[in-house]
C-alpha cells in the first residue's frame, strides 16, 4: 500500500513540475520508476508514454477549446513524429539497457542546459491574455493574395501556407518533417514528449510563435507518445500494477498545476529542477556505466 | 465544420476519453487493493487482446487495468479519427488524408509491436 501511494505521490508530482514547466514529465517519470523504484529502464520508459499521453490529452483539449493549438498543423507534423516514434520504439527494444541509460542521461543534461539558458534569459512569466478566436485559415491569405504582405516572407509552399494562422505563415515545412520524425524517435527512444525538440523547430525553423508552437507540440505529443507506446504495450514494455497509480498521480498533480500556477515563482521551481536534472543525469549516468 | 468547431469537438474527444481512462484505471486499482497485489509485484500480466474481456467479466483488477491503459493509448487516435470525419465534411481531401495516414502508421506501430 505505501508503493502504491508513493507511486501515486511522484506521479503527481511530475505532473505538477511538468505541467508548470511545460513538460510532458517524462523526464521525471524515467529516473523516479527507475532509481527511486528500481524498475527496469524500458518498463520505465514504458510507463512513462503513458503518462505523457494522460498530460497531453488533458491540456491539448483546453489548447483546442480556446484555439491556441493549430489543428492542421499539428496533424500534418504528427505523421511524421508518429513514424519517428515507431521506429524510436523499435530501436529502444534493440539498444542494451546501459546504451539507453547513458543516452538518457545525456538526454537529461540537454533538457539541464536548455532550461538553465532559459532560467538567465527569460522574464518573469506574464499572464497570458486569451487568444483571439482562430478564424478558418483559407488560401486567401496565402501567397499571392495579400498585397500588403512582405513578398520575401510568403512560403513557395501552397500547402505550407494553408496551414499558417492568424497573424502568422508556415514556413520551411521540409525542414520541419525532419525535426518531427526526430521528434517521434526522441520520445519513444526515452519516453518524452518530444516537446524540447518540437517547440524549437516550430517556433525558430518554422515561423510559428512560441504560444501556437507550445500548444500545438501538447497536442502532437498525444499522438507522438500513442504511437511509440503501442509498441511498449505489446512487448511487454508497460506494466499495469505500475503504470496505473503513476497516471492517475500524473493526472491529479497536472490538474493542480493550473490551480498553483498563479502562486508560485516558476524562476525558482526552474533553477531547483535544473539542479535536480544535473543530479539525476549523473545518477543515471553511473548506473548505466556501472 | 469550421475550424473552431472542429477543434471544440476534438477538445471534447479527448476530455471524454481522457476522464474515461483514469474512471477505469481508479476502477483497476481499487481491485488491485482489495485483492491484496502491490505494484511492484511480479510478473505482472501481460496484454493480451483475447483477455481482456473474461478478465473484465470476472472482474479481474488486470481487466480493468488493461481496458483503462488501452482507452488512454488509444485517446489519441479517437481524436484523429473525429478530425477526420470533420474534414470530410468540410470535403477537405488533403487534411483526410493526413489523417488515415497518421491512424494507418498507429496501426502499423501495433502490427509491428506485435511482432507482425
Amino acid at each position: 500500500m505505501a508503493q502504491l501511494l508513493l507511486l501515486m505521490v511522484g506521479g503527481a508530482a511530475a505532473g505538477v513540475f511538468g505541467a508548470l514547466l511545460g513538460l510532458g514529465g517524462g523526464v521525471l517519470i524515467v529516473p523516479l520508476l527507475t532509481l527511486g523504484f528500481g524498475l527496469p529502464l524500458r518498463e520505465s520508459i514504458g510507463t512513462s508514454l503513458v503518462c505523457v499521453i494522460v498530460t497531453s490529452s488533458s491540456a491539448a483539449s483546453v489548447y483546442l477549446r480556446r484555439n491556441v493549438a493549430n489543428l492542421r498543423l499539428g496533424m500534418t507534423l504528427e505523421l511524421f513524429t508518429a513514424l519517428g516514434a515507431m521506429a524510436g520504439g523499435l530501436i529502444a527494444f534493440a539498444l542494451p539497457d546501459r546504451v539507453l541509460a547513458v543516452m538518457f542521461a545525456a538526454l537529461l543534461m540537454f533538457v539541464a542546459a536548455t532550461m538553465a539558458l532559459g532560467v538567465r534569459r527569460a522574464p518573469e512569466p506574464q499572464p497570458e491574455p486569451e487568444p483571439e478566436p482562430q478564424p478558418e485559415p483559407e488560401l486567401a491569405t496565402a501567397p499571392g493574395s495579400d498585397p500588403s504582405s512582405d513578398a520575401t516572407r510568403i512560403p513557395r509552399d501552397l500547402y505550407a501556407a494553408s496551414l499558417s494562422g492568424p497573424g502568422y505563415r508556415v514556413r520551411n515545412l521540409g525542414p520541419g518533417i525532419v525535426g518531427s520524425l526526430l521528434a517521434g524517435v526522441v520520445s519513444a527512444l526515452f519516453g518524452v514528449g518530444g516537446g524540447i525538440v518540437k517547440v524549437p523547430v516550430m517556433n525558430l525553423v518554422m515561423a510559428v510563435p512560441l504560444r501556437v508552437a507550445t500548444a500545438t507540440s501538447n497536442l502532437m505529443i498525444g499522438v507522438t507518445a500513442s504511437a511509440g507506446a503501442v509498441v511498449y504495450l505489446y512487448r511487454g514494455g508497460i506494466d499495469p500494477f505500475v503504470t496505473a497509480p503513476a497516471a492517475l498521480g500524473v493526472f491529479a498533480g497536472a490538474s493542480l498545476a493550473s490551480r498553483l500556477a498563479d502562486r508560485i515563482d516558476v524562476r525558482l521551481l526552474r533553477l531547483l529542477f535544473v539542479v535536480m536534472l544535473l543530479f539525476t543525469a549523473v545518477q543515471m549516468a553511473s548506473a548505466g556505466l556501472s | 465544420m469550421t475550424t473552431p468547431r472542429l477543434q471544440q469537438l476534438v477538445g471534447a474527444v479527448l476530455t471524454v476519453g481522457t476522464f474515461a481512462g483514469m474512471a477505469v484505471l481508479a476502477l483497476g486499482l481499487v481491485q488491485m487493493v482489495a485483492a491484496g497485489t502491490g505494484p511492484l509485484d511480479k510478473p505482472f500480466p501481460p496484454f493480451e487482446p483475447t483477455r481482456l474481456l473474461p478478465d473484465l467479466v470476472a472482474l479481474r483488477s488486470e481487466g480493468f487495468l488493461w481496458l483503462g491503459l488501452v482507452v488512454v493509448i488509444a485517446t489519441p487516435a479517437a481524436r484523429v479519427l473525429a478530425s477526420l470525419v470533420g474534414f470530410a465534411l468540410d470535403r477537405d481531401a488533403r487534411m483526410v488524408a493526413v489523417a488515415a495516414a497518421i491512424l494507418i502508421v498507429i496501426g502499423v506501430s501495433a502490427y509491428v509491436g506485435a511482432g507482425g
